[in-house]
């Protein structure tokens, strides 16, 4: 009896020492880990998943260095489908209207997921989530990508996978010149530093190009084509205090605070290059990386080249050489709280015949362990989104100044401004753009303001005030919506 | 059968009878062609009547990016879109390009065609040349008129800022008044040469003893040409200004790689207004009307048009 009982608790004991061993092991197993054994027995039979992405520098991670490596760790072949940004969201609807199921995985502007959410064209990912334990990790992708770029009515659509947001950049060996300095506080009184308000920003950049003109040097260059200037203008509209709708969900962006921004930087203007109107994102980047422009502001990428990381690239050859890495400083645009500019969510497309495999692939694309290298890519332009990336001790090692670059990213992750996202977002920011393009027309910015005040009135009334309220409340509940 | 098929004139009953069956088989082998010829006529009927209806179906719905209503909406979506201003401004631009650029195509064609009408040395060469900008995809094209009129790197910029000696900083489509002719020296750059090779065929082709005659009776250059070459190659130029002006009309790419229909809308066409409504805010309905009225006045102007240069006949 006393050996029937021994030999029972030992049984019990193995079992309890197997379970937790058991459950240890996969605890300790990685979500990426768990992609690709879960992904093995769905590729065995050599699947294909087609995964939409930014063309050029972007499709370079999935084409070069995440496809190959799925491939080779689980069978299943990918195929990437390269499109502009501005005609991705018309792809995806079109063939998710068409019904092909000829996309499985996409990459989504989270300010576009209320319009694909609500039109079907997005998978509800919770359960898979669930089946694959990806919670934990989803848990340290850095709070305002999380918090902010995931659901959609509670439900996860995407995994923010990019941290896009607007960095102040500046030269900090001009800012650290004594005959500047010296200059700068006799004009105006206090001293000579990275600005941290916009009329600290006007100053500084008159006095830059008034000084050093003779020397090719402007104060600033800034985007200013309509379409960058559409999220510039989101940001420092907000930053100045203003609101997008009030409480009856009427049109305020013709407020003071609207007619300032567009007076301000039409004034700006005349300390910037000439032609900086039609300045994107690469005629910034050149003036900037040429040494020409004192301050600028834009994505992450800017840093990594104005440091002339791996400028020796093949991708990267169309990217003008640095002549300032080592002297370019990090910060918070004025107002300090930067734009959360596009950035990108991995999603699974409502249509795809082949969810589950789409599902592991993004996944393990978006977990700690591929992340972490896909952020590094040189060539590719995903930037930080996860606690880990920031601290990441291989990225701190990267060039002199990297520590410094991460922990602005950090600050800046922390304190930014979600895009507007509400449903037919794309019309509202149409005429944003449009009036934008207005403005360096030379209309006045006060009639710029009212008419695209009155066209989002009309495009509210025609979704449906309390339609629309609704998703605007929502958003505007969020952590990045507005500045706290 | 019936009897009636039968001549009853006929007084040889053989013959009669011969004749009958001659007419029968003629009708048969008649029918027999139609029903040949009928899938394929059915394909196309299909193909080419098919998308109109199905347009007009869903002109009528209410089809927007997030709903797939497909109830019957009555002219909803077309009292919206006789109420939006932009449409109608959309329309204008369009009439304004089409305006402008089919005459300047027209005669600078026919003034390069009259050049080259004569053996001149290097004519073959000169004319290869002159017509690559039509074989360039009008995206192309537009892509790379945008170059020329960067303000940074174009090369057109640079030549005026060498006439100045100093910099120039032209925004060519940016500034109100010159994004016009930057739209138009683009697209005239690139369709004036197919203007060009038709009226060259045309002037090829008119009788040279004409115009020896006219000569040696003394008529002068205008008079020869008013009286002479222009009835002569009418029918061609006719059906080449058809054809521009109905391109003109759908004027899309070469404004879409340069401006985008900006500065605000002031450059949108009918076509870039119909493609930002149906494929980039996915107003289905409402881009369905709007096309239907585009088919509409492109049918009436064809119609006119034919009717003026008596082809229809």
């Amino acid at each position: 009896m006393k050996q029937a009982q021994f030999g029972l608790r030992a049984a019990a004991a193995l079992f309890a020492a197997v379970t937790l061993a058991w459950s240890t092991g996969a605890a300790a197993q990685s979500a990426a880990q768990r992609a690709v054994d879960a992904a093995k027995p769905l590729c065995a039979g050599g699947k294909t998943i087609t995964i939409v992405w930014e063309a050029g520098l972007q499709s370079l991670d999935p084409l070069n260095f995440s496809g190959p490596k799925w491939e080779q760790l689980t069978g299943c072949k990918v195929k990437v489908v390269e499109a502009p940004v501005s005609e991705m969201f018309t792809k995806i609807m079109q063939e998710f209207r068409a019904g092909t199921g000829a996309y499985d995985a996409l990459n989504v502007i989270p300010a576009w997921m209320p319009d694909l959410a609500q039109a079907g064209a997005l998978e509800v990912l919770d359960p898979y989530v669930e089946k694959y334990g990806y919670a934990k990790e989803l848990q340290s992708i850095a709070a305002t990508y999380r918090d902010n770029q995931m659901k959609v009515n509670g439900k996860i659509y995407g995994f923010p996978d990019d941290g896009d947001v607007f960095v102040f950049y500046y030269r900090k060996d001009l800012f650290a010149r004594d005959d500047l300095k010296k200059a700068f506080k006799a004009k105006h009184g206090y001293d000579l530093a990275p600005p941290k308000t916009w009329k600290q920003f006007g100053e500084i950049g008159a006095f830059f190009t008034e000084a050093l003109k003779s020397e090719g040097i402007y104060g600033a260059s800034m985007f200013r084509e309509a379409g960058y200037g559409n999220f510039m203008f989101q940001e420092r509209f907000r930053n100045e205090g203003g609101k997008f709708f009030d409480a009856n969900m009427k049109a305020t962006v013709n407020s003071p605070e609207g007619v300032k921004v567009l007076t301000e930087w039409r004034n700006e203007n005349k300390f910037m290059p000439p032609g900086v109107e039609k300045f994107g994102f690469v005629e910034n980047l050149a003036v900037f990386l040429e040494g020409k422009s004192a301050m600028t502001i834009s994505w992450p990428p800017y840093g990594r080249f104005a440091a002339g990381y791996l400028s020796e690239e093949k991708a990267l050859s169309w990217v003008p050489k640095s002549k300032i890495a080592g002297k370019v400083g990090y910060t918070l645009p004025p107002g300090g709280h930067p734009e959360l500019a596009a950035g990108f969510a991995l999603s699974v497309a409502a249509g795809s015949k082949q969810k589950e495999a789409a599902y592991l692939f993004i996944q393990w694309l978006n977990s700690e362990e591929t992340s972490n290298q896909r952020v590094q890519l040189p060539y590719a332009l995903r930037d930080p989104f996860r606690d880990s990336h920031f601290t990441n001790p291989g990225y701190l090692k990267l060039w002199p100044d990297a520590k410094d670059y991460l922990a602005a990213l950090q600050a800046a992750s922390k304190t930014g401004l979600l895009d507007l996202s509400l449903i037919q977002t794309d019309k509202y920011e149409e005429a944003l753009r449009q009036g934008i393009s207005r403005l360096w027309a030379g209309e006045d910015p006060k009639k710029i303001l009212d008419d695209i005040a009155k066209q989002w009135d009309e495009i509210t009334a025609k979704v449906g005030v309390d339609k629309q309220k609704a998703v605007y409340s929502a958003w505007a509940a969020k952590s990045g919506a507005y500045p706290k | 059968m019936p009897a009636s098929c039968f001549p009853l004139t006929n007084s040889n009953p053989t013959e009669a009878f011969l004749a009958a069956t001659r007419t029968l088989a003629a009708t048969r082998d008649r029918r027999f062609k139609y029903v040949l010829v009928a899938p394929s006529i059915f394909v196309l009927l299909l193909i080419g009547i098919f998308p109109l209806v199905y347009l007009v179906l869903v002109s009528f719905q209410n089809i927007t990016m997030t709903d797939m209503d497909t109830s019957f909406q009555g002219l909803l979506n077309y009292r919206e879109m006789i109420r939006s201003t932009r449409m109608w401004e959309s329309l204008l631009h369009t009439v304004i390009f089409t305006a402008i650029a089919l005459p300047v195509e027209l005669v600078l064609g026919l003034a390069m065609a009259q050049l080259f009408i004569d053996r001149i040395p290097g004519r073959q060469v000169f004319v290869a040349l002159l017509v690559l900008p039509v074989v360039i995809s009008p995206i192309v094209a537009g892509a790379t008129w945008s170059l020329m009129f960067d303000n940074r790197f174009g090369p057109i910029n640079q030549i005026i800022g060498w006439l100045i000696g100093g910099e120039a900083t032209i925004l060519w489509t940016i500034n109100p008044n010159l994004v016009y002719p930057a739209i138009l020296v683009a697209e005239i750059w690139q369709w004036t040469p197919f203007m060009f090779l038709l009226l060259l065929a045309a002037l090829s082709a008119v009788d040279k003893s004409q115009l020896e005659a006219a000569s040696i009776d003394g008529a002068g250059w205008w008079r020869t040409f008013f009286r002479i070459v222009l009835p002569a190659i009418w029918p061609v130029m006719a059906i080449a200004i058809l054809i521009r002006g109905l391109d003109l009309f759908r004027l899309f790419d070469i404004v879409w790689a340069l401006t985008r229909g900006g500065p605000g809308t002031m450059t949108e066409t009918i076509s870039i207004f119909a493609y930002v409504k149906g494929f980039q805010q996915f107003d289905t309905s409402f881009t369905a009307a709007v096309a239907l009225l585009i088919i509409v006045l492109l049918s009436i102007v064809v119609m006119l048009a034919l009717k003026r240069v008596e082809l229809a006949r």
